[in-house]
């Protein structure tokens, strides 16, 4: 065996892996362990051989941030090795995700709870920004949950770095919902702020329970966004008409936050407010955010370990659809490499994304079995 | 990730003109894991050597004793030639390709870590240098599919570079990000935009090519491997304008003393990788690389040669393996899904031993 591989061999036996856990656009994830202390992971496995153009970006961009990235509110990558032509992300365990949280209706969220989220969510950025990463697919789905209540900013298969200011990128990033309206106008000078956009709507989610500006398409992104902040003026956003994309979808008068958040602080909307200001340059830094009045007021945010979690632990989370590569009628052993018709795994399109979770689909062993 | 490209981050090492490091750097993988002394750089690349030497000769001696007793290998400083002229290769495709600094830059960083775990006698250059620019295209997010890549370049065909795609990686360490000195000279080209009174007749513009240039001579040298970026940096920046880099300098100096501003052991530093530069900064003489690459064919590892039969040999044993351990660990979950598994008993349905074999990994 070269060294290279016997190195590879050494890293692959620390780990153990378990069950399957979930499943993502280019990976499934399984339960895994340390095999010396037992310690909980999860084995995020990326399939290589599938891809005509080899490594795929998203596992690219993933391993290569996160590879850097070693802070409390971003998810810890542990190791990574290769098995067959399999990549294999080993990430700390995570039990569960800010949206989860949101929408189990049996939780009871308090403005410090929220107030602590929100601190988290601002360090991870901040400490990204401040490595010149932009995470470009914040969302509550992508805010993950350790068991101690820390918050970790996940999922960097979208995360580029902001080398040149002023370089062109591609507006085609973040999920709808959160997408800042200059993404939406096809801008493709972009900065830090687009992500700050987003963690003003998930700030917004925290506070409402469900979300902020769910856009049913792009162009009606704009509109719901407009509804709720008013259209921007060229004052409020000067240059926005000539942005590439840029149509006119309609005047609507600006409310204020208050009307919608009725229980919030004052210092709570003036932040939120800051997050979600139209002209990009003027949104607030991830820095200035953690300075924010917001953070020092009262109440204090609330200790990660007091924070609200999903009550039922079983199962933690969902299983999407079974992977089929069992073949049941086979004489020998039940597990096999895959078979040459296994089943696809199912590729989510950005709208899939919008209407929710794919729907479980299970198979039926039952039958079959012999 | 990038090099420092603020003033801030430009200014690094034990041994910077200024005392505050840079954390960014310091926690990176380069950092960390990526820098040698030219010592321990001589010392990884003689037992590399030795240790693919002995190797191949027992492969030779296996096939048929005796038989390696006249194959002439390279030693480590030829293996090295090799890759310096494949190094050469890298900045011409990207011409060809016009990708930006970034990706020329990653790949050559890529080309000679990749060297620092592998050896030549394994795995020729030409395709590793191929794959390593093709991967570097990636990493830095300058993608091209992989057909615009190799119909563009003569006699390569698509396997060529994805065959060695992942050991490419692996023997990276999956480690991607890469600082480097152009981006530091950048950060210290903005620097000093901000200084003032400087001679009337400098021309600064001028000086900062004439640095770039010497930086991308850096990146035939080991100098990356040794030095950080803004060290590399600074030392192009002096040879192109000593005064330039001493007033930068200065600037970054708390007492601002212009007469003394740089440490004597900074000098050193700067000597060093002034003379790697201005020594070594070049593609390596043509004649001499024919001579190993042609000494090369004879002392290759057969076992990589694809087809013979001691590559036969190697894919049959690494079956056998794998097929080996399948077996075990689904004769595992029989036993584990079997009598013994339930303390209470009760079976497991059908359904649930249908799921529990499904959610097993197929791999390993
Ligand atoms: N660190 C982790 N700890 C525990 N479970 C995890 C972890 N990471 C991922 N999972 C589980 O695996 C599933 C798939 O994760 P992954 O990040 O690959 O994709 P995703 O975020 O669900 O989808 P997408 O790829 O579209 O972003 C998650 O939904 C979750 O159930
Ligand atoms: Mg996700």
């Amino acid at each position: 065996m070269d060294a290279v591989e016997k190195a590879n061999a050494e890293r692959q036996k620390r780990w153990a892996k378990d069950q399957k856990v979930g499943e993502g656009t280019y990976a499934v994830v399984y339960r895994g362990r340390e095999a010396v202390n037992q310690r909980k992971v999860a084995i995020k496995k990326i399939k290589v051989g599938q891809f005509k153009d080899g490594l795929d970006m998203s596992a690219i961009r993933e391993v290569k941030y996160l590879r850097e990235l070693h802070h409390q509110n971003i998810i810890e990558l542990l190791d990574v090795f290769s098995s067959k032509t399999n990549l294999n992300l080993v990430l700390e365990f995570l039990d569960s995700d800010l949206e989860m949280i949101i929408k189990d209706r049996t939780l009871v969220f308090l403005p410090a709870d929220i107030k602590s989220w929100m601190a988290m969510t601002f360090r991870g950025l901040e400490f990204c920004h401040r490595n010149f990463v932009l995470h470009r697919d914040l969302k509550p789905n992508n805010l993950l949950i350790a068991s101690d209540g820390q918050l970790k900013i996940a999922d960097f298969g979208l995360a580029r770095d902001f080398a040149d200011p002023g370089y062109k990128m591609t507006c085609q990033v973040i999920t709808r919902w959160y997408r800042p309206p200059e993404l939406l106008y096809g801008s493709r000078y972009y900065s830090t702020a687009v992500d700050v956009w987003s963690v003003g709507c998930i700030f917004a989610e925290l506070m409402l329970r469900t979300p902020y500006l769910p856009g049913e398409t792009d162009m009606d992104q704009l509109k719901t966004i407009f509804r709720a902040l008013g259209t921007p003026t060229e004052e409020d956003w000067p240059g926005h008409t000539k942005l590439p994309d840029y149509v006119p979808v309609g005047q609507f008068p600006r409310t204020p936050l208050r009307d919608l958040f009725t229980a919030a602080t004052a210092d709570a909307l003036n932040l939120l407010g800051k997050c979600l200001i139209y002209e990009p340059r003027k949104r607030i830094s991830a820095r200035d955010a953690l300075h924010h009045p917001y953070f020092f007021a009262l109440p204090y945010p609330s200790h990660p370990s007091k924070l609200p979690k999903v009550s039922t632990q079983t199962p933690s989370r969902p299983l999407e659809e079974v992977d089929g590569n069992v073949d049941m009628n086979a004489s020998g052993p039940g597990v096999k490499a895959a078979a040459p018709n296994r089943l696809k795994r199912k590729l989510t399109s950005p709208g899939d994304e919008l209407s929710g979770r794919p729907l479980a689909r299970r198979l039926d062993f039952t039958q079959k079995r012999v | 990730m990038i090099a420092g490209n603020t003033s801030k981050d430009s200014a690094e090492a034990d041994n910077s003109p200024v005392k505050k490091k840079n954390p960014l750097y310091e926690a990176s993988t380069q950092y960390r894991n990526w820098r040698y002394s030219p010592e321990r750089l001589e010392a990884v690349r003689t037992q590399l050597n030795a240790a693919a030497v002995a190797k191949i000769r027992n492969t030779f001696e296996a096939d048929e004793p005796g038989s390696s007793a006249n194959v002439a290998f390279l030693s480590a400083s030829e293996e090295h030639l090799l890759v310096k002229l494949y190094v050469s290769k890298i900045p011409q495709l990207c011409g060809h390709f016009h990708f930006p600094e970034e990706v020329e830059a990653t790949a050559i960083t890529y080309l000679k870590r990749f060297y620092l775990k592998n050896t030549v006698m394994d795995w020729h250059p030409k395709n590793v240098m191929l794959t390593t620019l093709f991967l570097a295209t990636k990493t830095t997010n300058n993608p091209i599919s992989l057909e615009a890549y190799t119909s563009n370049i003569p006699k390569t065909s698509a396997s060529d570079v994805l065959d060695l795609e992942f050991l490419v990686a692996q023997s990276l360490g999956f480690e991607f990000a890469v600082w480097h000195a152009h981006r530091a000279l950048w950060g210290i080209w903005l620097d000093l935009q901000s200084l003032t009174d400087l001679p009337e007749d400098l021309r600064p513009q001028d000086i900062y090519e004439i640095a770039l240039k010497h930086v991308r001579a850096s990146r035939f040298t080991d100098a990356e491997l040794i030095y950080t970026p803004s060290q590399i940096a600074l030392t192009c920046l002096s040879i192109a304008s000593p005064l330039l880099s001493q007033r930068w300098a200065a600037s970054k100096t708390a007492s601002s003393s212009i007469s003394e501003p740089l440490s004597e052991l900074l000098k050193d530093t700067l000597g060093a990788i002034n003379a790697m530069v201005t020594q070594n900064g070049h593609p390596p003489d043509i004649e001499s690389v024919r001579e190993v690459d042609r000494r090369l064919k004879l002392c290759k590892n057969p076992e990589k040669v694809v087809g013979s039969k001691a590559y036969l040999a190697r894919i049959a044993e690494e079956e056998r393996l794998s097929e080996r351990k399948r077996n075990k660990k689904a004769e595992d979950v029989r036993r584990a899904l079997g009598e013994g598994a339930d303390p209470f008993g009760s079976d497991l349905s059908d359904k649930e031993q249908a799921k529990r074999l499904a959610e097993l990994d197929d791999d390993d």
